[in-house]
């Protein structure tokens, strides 16, 4: 079973269309450039909205953060917002003492960050 | 700067007593490294919140490994009633003395490693020089850990 694995979605919505890609497993430097492409190739279709659900992701390294604020500029620059959905305890730390979640908005559940 | 306020850079560290609990050699098996760590990390008594502390900072070493040498790095386990130790030990260098005491820039790209490690442990040791890098992350068994 690979480390990491990552599905991506467009769900139908209501309100505005976003990608949703779910990570699950562990990210780390081995991995990091497999969810670089993942995301580059979703970055690269201009969505407005972009969110990535932890929810089932264990364990994040600062190698996979970098992939994610890279990810995270590019979709500044395109205008548009990646948001980070359902870290658990151990990335949410991570994320806080890395200053990550004061750059990108961090939500508690993936229908908290399509309510935005 | 005067080279006496810098790190010592030539001395081994001492070594802790006893023999080390566990050792093991990794190269590119940074989950079973994490897996490893983990376990003796609950089973010395840290806290859950403590042990994934340890667990993150151990990676993050043995990441280094993994991006600035080419050969394997070897994880070392001690624990007493008062902590937990873990030591990563490569062949590489840290130039810099003040690697992982700055905070990086919030936006930046790199460099959250080492700022890391020195975040959730209790104690960060390092060793650099020539002939490899030892870094020993200590985290301390406190009373409230095992009363919980």
């Amino acid at each position: 079973m690979d480390l990491l694995t990552t599905s991506v979605a467009t769900p139908e919505s209501d309100t505005e269309p976003y990608t949703l890609v779910a990570l699950d497993g562990e990210a780390d430097v081995t991995n990091c450039n497999a969810l670089r492409e993942v995301l580059e190739a979703e970055v690269a279709k201009q969505p407005s909205t972009l969110i990535i659900d932890l929810s089932l992701l264990r364990f994040m390294d600062s190698s996979a953060l970098h992939v994610i604020l890279r990810a995270n500029r590019t979709m500044d620059r395109q205008g548009g917002v990646l948001a980070l959905a359902a870290p658990r305890d151990p990335v949410a730390k991570m994320l806080r003492l890395t200053a990550a979640d004061q750059l990108l908005p961090v939500y508690a559940s993936v229908d908290e960050a399509t309510a935005g | 700067m005067p080279s006496d306020l810098l790190p010592s850079r030539s001395q081994s560290l001492p070594v802790p007593t006893g023999d080390a609990m566990y050792q093991h050699t990794y190269r590119t098996d940074l989950s079973q490294v994490r897996a490893l760590v983990l376990q003796h990390a609950r089973e010395a008594g840290l806290t859950e919140a403590r042990a994934n502390d340890l667990v993150l900072a151990v990676s993050e070493v043995a990441a280094n490994t993994l991006r600035h040498t080419q050969a394997s790095g070897t994880l070392s386990f001690w624990r007493d009633e008062n902590e937990v130790i873990c030591e990563i030990r490569d062949g590489g260098t840290i130039t810099d003395p003040m690697a992982g005491r700055r905070r990086p820039a919030a936006d930046a790209t790199g460099g959250h490693g080492l700022w890391l490690v020195r975040q959730v442990c209790d104690l960060v040791e390092l060793d650099s020089g020539a002939s490899g890098t030892t870094i020993r992350m200590h985290m301390a068994i406190r009373t409230a850990d095992v009363e919980r």
